[in-house]
């Protein structure tokens, strides 16, 4: 009886990806048949057999694989460096309310600029190779952690402060032992928004002005109507980003400990 | 009735707080004296500025006026010398009940293995041994109060200040603490000032009882609570319990009617 009932559902692991996978192949069955068929053209959105064909003989290549990781390298160097130097800027802000509310507006004013329309002058000052790519995720990633770090530090527990104070602790004692602590979720919190902020910066540098990297393929075949190409790196940057998604889950699960709930709970309804 | 000297005086404090409706003078030439070894409950209508004193001792905000002597030694606070206990139990939800615990031994840059140890040894002796490793959102309230108890004494604070730390527990469970505290109280020879709103513990758990008046808060009355009971449930029954209780409750309601 209880295999019966089993059968009846997909709700479970098994049962979910294999819905998942009927999905994707069931898109790309209807893309494929639409291309053969004539109901949507090849030139102007490429073809799944196309795409295959084409991205198998780039991992033959090497060609892909080089791209893929000189991207990524780009994409997370600058997700590092700019969400280690902006959440530090942010932290360091505790510590002198002066200079925090002297360079709020500073901040604010920066924060509101479309990064993005920095690109240009970036790859002038910094060159067309890695350096500016970096620079570029640089900039979109620090802001973001910066703010989240500065906010989370003003919203530390006062009561947590006052009590460390009344058992004699110094401003370091303070800072060290409830400050950063806490602004910890909301500093990894940040890691979910600026690891993508750290793929948009390397590609769109790689727009600009570059010899390599994803961004660079997607450019080059698009303004040569090569549809297949520009789908194949595409695909590439979504499968990266998936991942990065999941190595991101994996830290904020095992880097909170005191943070996870012993139970998943959902209401249903 | 005791012979205890005076250990921590307050003299003459006063403080106002700038609000939006212009200057609240929360304390007003506030005076009082804690003896050795007291155990002294605060009461008095809410938002009389109990907390306050409590934050003016502990260093926390600096009175306008007066000052504090310490043994004798006019000092500014009591900053790093107090055990502060509140509502809320303020564990550190990152740290285990282990590290918690460890709190203010580490702000003192006491040697880790050495504090370790005692730290572990409060635990057991509070029946919390097995776990030092749990983080605090997965304990009880009763438990979470009794990590905070355990980190409040083993500072060795020269005065403990618990601020209403019962109010947010069961009855029950405040019952069990209540015996708990005095035990310890005992146990570790420890100076107490209690502030509650809950007449029946403080007098249950008092050697004596000072009744607040009204904002700005002065000293209206003291009252010795002379029964020397085992446990607070015991001196619940105590044939002098519901007299003080009364004359009390007499005195508070007397204030509310003033300032309502």
């Amino acid at each position: 009886m209880r295999r019966d009932r089993r059968r009846l559902t997909f709700d479970t692991t098994l049962g979910r990806a294999m819905l998942q996978v009927a999905a994707v192949v069931a898109f790309f069955a209807l893309w494929e048949t639409g291309v053969r068929m004539g109901w949507i053209s090849a030139f102007l959105v490429g073809s799944p057999a196309g795409i295959f064909s084409f991205g198998y003989k780039m991992i033959l290549s090497g060609d892909l694989l080089s791209d893929t990781w000189y991207t990524l390298f780009e994409a997370i160097l600058g997700f590092i460096i700019g969400t280690i130097f902006g959440s530090l800027l942010g932290l360091a802000l505790w510590y002198s309310v002066f200079v925090a509310r002297l360079v709020e507006p500073f901040i604010v004013a920066i924060n509101s600029v479309p990064k993005i329309a920095l690109a240009p002058i970036v790859v002038l000052w910094f060159g067309t190779g890695l350096v500016s790519k970096v620079a570029l995720s640089v900039s979109l990633t620090a802001i973001v952690a910066l703010i989240a770090a500065y906010q989370a530090a003003k919203d530390a527990d006062v009561d947590l402060q006052s009590l460390l104070i009344s058992m004699g602790a110094d401003k370091h004692q303070v800072f060290f032992k409830a400050v950063v602590p806490s602004t910890l979720p909301s500093i990894i919190a940040t890691f979910r928004i600026n690891v993508g902020f750290g793929l948009v910066g390397a590609v769109v540098g790689e727009f600009i002005s570059s010899q390599r990297g994803l961004g660079h393929l997607i450019y080059t075949a698009s303004s040569l109507y090569d549809l297949n190409t520009v789908w194949v790196g595409l695909f590439t940057l979504m499968i990266m980003g998936f991942v990065l998604y999941y190595v991101i889950d994996i830290i904020e699960r095992t880097s909170l400990p005191w943070k996870q709930s012993n139970t998943t709970h959902q209401v249903q309804v | 009735m005791q012979a205890n000297p005076v250990q921590l005086s307050v003299r003459n404090v006063r403080k106002s707080f700038h609000g939006k409706a212009g200057e609240i003078r929360v304390l007003d030439d506030l005076s009082f004296g804690i003896n050795e070894r007291d155990f002294v409950s605060i009461i008095g209508p809410s938002g009389c500025g109990k907390t306050t004193i409590f934050n003016i001792i502990a260093g926390l905000i600096e009175p306008d006026s007066g000052s504090m002597h310490y043994r004798g030694e006019e000092i500014e606070s009591l900053r790093g010398r107090v055990g502060y206990m509140m509502q809320k139990d303020l564990l550190f939800p990152w740290r285990t009940v282990l590290g918690n615990v460890l709190l203010g031994l580490e702000t003192r840059g006491l040697d880790r293995v050495e504090a370790e140890g005692k730290a572990r040894e409060y635990l057991t002796g509070f029946g919390l041994s097995g776990f030092e490793n749990a983080y605090p959102k997965t304990l009880s309230g009763g438990m979470r109060q009794r990590v905070a108890l355990i980190r409040t004494l083993i500072m060795d604070p020269d005065i403990l200040l618990l601020d209403e730390p019962f109010s947010a527990l069961d009855y029950q469970t405040r019952l069990y603490l209540e015996g708990v505290l005095k035990d310890a109280v005992e146990t570790y020879n420890k100076t107490v000032i209690l502030v509650t709103h809950d007449i029946d513990e403080a007098v249950a758990l008092s050697k004596r009882v000072v009744v607040l008046s009204g904002r700005p808060a002065r000293v209206k009355t003291v009252h010795d609570i002379d029964i020397r009971a085992p446990s607070p449930i015991a001196a619940r029954s105590d044939g002098r319990f519901s007299g003080y209780f009364h004359s009390l409750c007499a005195e508070l309601d007397i204030q509310t009617e003033k300032t309502a």
